[in-house]
């Protein structure tokens, strides 16, 4: 289907030429089947004035005589829209009264029931005529009675007025009602796809075929296949990250090992500055391997739903806050915590990872001496209270410019030293996202100075 | 010090066995689940390191297993992070600590130093933290060999802080182990109590650290 050729309008225009040809047939058909009985009844109307003139002819001494007093002459010729004219004939043609230069009946027309109707022009009008074939003394007689075909018209008028009014009206109706039924027959599509529509790219879940009318159902099949092999498709990819970098998590604490245990023995000072670098590379790499396991975790199809569960994120960040002093004590960077109770509705292990990426950029970028603050608590906002993790510090912080760019995967801002992979914040970002969080990055006074992060979770849990 | 270390990954088991052995620890090592339980029945170890993701008989496994033996050795338990977080923790499985690979290995030397102190005090009176000794049993301190003069609260903060050397210790946690039944007692006491124990403890070079808004960390004694 072409785009922007509305179904609708399609509907409409298959419907409405069929249903537009059907009612004018209609028109038609009814045009004819009342005008029929309409034309003979005023026909007969003449042919009754026939046969009573006929009646008044009279043989007197073998010649004919029509007995047609002037009173009564009037009375026939009056009527309420037409001129009547009449000749009535001897059976040898001779005009015994009336108006003699009518028209006769055309000749091959045979009588049928003793009468001919037929049409006719007279004193320049169109009319309509009867010859009326009468007995007379043995013989036949013929009286043509014919009128003006004012009432006629005016019954054909009111004939295609009367049928062409409600068909028309009809019509309209049937517009209406095909607009707003094609309108109300269609919502369930129109619903549906404002139910796909309003999906965030992260949902998956297959469609409620249930609700989907019944011609829309194999479509929602289709759609569900594909979302299922979709969501497959990046299962399987998340996976295969996930496998990945796990599976590199032992190699690489081997190697930890020994190049830690290399640098704990007397080595050469050529030697050591380039076991220094092996470490250093080593131990990036692991938190490199940690960062791609999260971010796979984290992802659309990663799985993280599956792992969400009530849980308090001062439990949370009380739980890695071990990890973490140690780091900042080894720095001479004062970490300090505030925390009040913070439910949501998440993952543990993605928060905890959110929190060391937090955390670690943080103690990354303050200088020693320097203080970083882990926050949570309930905050109010709109009439609600939100849960809120927030990570402080009172390094250089990060340009307004920059914050967007940070979000960015391997993004590093420029002029930083080279220890990050440029994955922290943006898997920051990926897992507020997967928990339904707002993130902000700001700075921590008001005076500008500071890196303040910001998590800002639903309301209400999940 | 007898230690086993159950890790199947060759290289990573190497890197251990000579970090151990330079820290003065005996160090045997398997690569089965089943091995370990047949090593544990057999020998006496003063600490196990498991390795979770084992192949056949998991780690998980040889703990739940473990847990039914007698006076079993500590078990300090190597994961990869996300089998940590709804197994070790959640369903706590019986592991005496943790430690996610990839690690430092300073702080697996801490942590499985921490593990024999917890183990050995449990056996015996004596606490030894560098300089510092505490004699739980006749309830006296030593300080450099010097007798060192500790009021009852005081006494009942180091002792906290001590069991959990090298790690935080929440103020709450410390609340509750020094307060008896029944008894109120200040955020702000603590703090009267740190501080007088830093005034006594410092000068023999034991340190407490403050984790703000959180607690008190008892500093791992350096290593002559």
């Amino acid at each position: 289907m072409t785009s922007g050729r509305s179904l609708r309008v399609q509907l409409l225009r298959r419907l409405l030429l069929p249903i537009a040809a059907l009612l004018t047939l209609g028109a038609v058909v009814a045009y004819y089947a009342s005008i029929e009985p309409a034309q003979a009844a005023y026909d007969q109307a003449l042919i009754d004035v026939g046969l009573a003139l006929g009646e008044r002819i009279d043989v007197v001494d073998g010649r004919y005589v029509l007995d047609l007093p002037d009173a009564a002459e009037r009375v026939l010729r009056t009527d309420r829209y037409d001129r009547i004219y009449f000749r009535v004939q001897a059976p040898n043609g001779t005009p015994l009264a009336g108006d003699r230069d009518l028209p006769p009946a055309p000749a091959d027309d045979t009588p049928k029931d003793g009468v001919i109707a037929y049409d006719d022009t007279y004193a320049g009008n169109p009319v309509r005529a009867v010859a009326v074939l009468v007995p007379c003394g043995g013989k036949v007689c013929t009286v043509q009675v014919a009128e003006t075909t004012v009432k006629r018209r005016h019954l054909l008028r009111d004939i295609v007025l009367s049928s062409l009014v409600p068909t028309l009206l009809i019509s309209i109706a049937a517009l209406v009602i095909l607009w707003f039924g094609v309108k109300s027959g269609l919502a369930p599509l129109a619903r549906l796809s404002e139910q796909i529509k309003e999906r965030s790219p992260r949902d998956l879940r297959p469609i409620e075929v249930g609700q989907a009318p019944e011609e829309a159902k194999p479509l929602v099949g289709a759609l569900n296949d594909l979302f299922g092999q979709v969501a497959e498709a990046n299962g399987n990819q998340q996976r295969f990250l996930a496998n990945a970098a796990h599976q590199l998590r032992t190699p690489l604490a081997g190697l930890q090992a020994h190049t830690e245990l290399a640098l704990s023995q007397p080595v050469p000072d050529s030697c050591r500055a380039e076991l220094e670098q092996v470490h250093l590379a080593t131990v990036r790499t692991s938190r490199l391997a940690n960062q791609l396991l999260a971010l796979a975790r984290a992802e659309p199809g990663g799985n993280a739903a599956a792992g969400m569960e009530a849980l308090d994120m001062r439990r949370v960040v009380e739980g890695v806050a071990d990890e973490w002093v140690h780091r900042a004590l080894a720095r001479d960077i004062d970490l300090g915590f505030e925390l009040a109770e913070a439910r949501v509705r998440g993952s543990e292990f993605l928060l905890r990872e959110m929190l060391a990426n937090l955390i670690h950029n943080a103690l990354e970028y303050v200088p020693a001496g320097g203080h970083v603050t882990v926050r949570t608590c309930m905050r109010a906002g709109d009439g609600d209270a939100y849960p809120v993790l927030e990570v402080e510090d009172d390094g250089p912080g990060i340009p307004a410019e920059e914050r967007e760019l940070v979000l960015q995967r391997f993004y590093r801002m420029p002029g930083t030293s080279g220890t990050g992979s440029g994955l922290g914040l943006s898997i920051v970002s990926e897992i507020a996202a997967s928990h339904g969080a707002r993130l902000e990055i700001g700075t921590a006074t008001p005076a500008g100075r500071g890196c303040k992060v910001t998590l800002t979770f639903p309301a209400t849990p999940l | 010090m007898r230690i086993l270390i159950v890790e199947d990954d060759a290289i990573l088991a190497r890197g251990l066995i000579r970090i151990l052995e330079s820290e003065g620890y005996a160090v045997d090592t398997v690569t089965r689940g089943e091995q370990a339980l047949l090593a544990m029945q057999q020998e006496r170890f003063d600490l196990v390191i498991l390795d979770v993701g084992l192949p056949g008989m998991d780690g998980f496994e040889v703990l739940r297993r473990l847990r039914a033996v007698p006076e079993p050795a500590p078990v300090l338990v190597l994961t990869a992070r996300h089998a940590l977080d709804d197994r070790v923790r959640g369903l706590d499985l019986g592991g005496d600590d943790y430690v996610a690979k990839p690690f430092a290995m300073s702080e697996l030397v801490a942590r499985v130093r921490a593990l024999i102190r917890r183990s050995q005090a449990r056996a015996g009176p004596k606490v030894v933290h560098g300089p510092l000794v505490l004699d739980t049993v006749a309830r006296r301190a030593y300080l450099s060999g010097a007798p060192l003069e500790l009021a009852a609260r005081e006494w009942a903060v180091l002792e906290v802080l001590l069991a959990r050397a090298g790690r935080i210790v929440s103020k709450e946690s410390i609340m509750q182990a020094v307060v008896g039944w029944g008894e109120e007692l200040s955020a702000n006491a603590i703090e009267v109590y740190v501080s007088r124990l830093r005034t006594k403890l410092e000068p023999a070079g034991v340190r407490i650290r403050t984790v703000r808004g959180f607690g008190y960390l008892l500093e791992e004694p350096k290593e002559a």
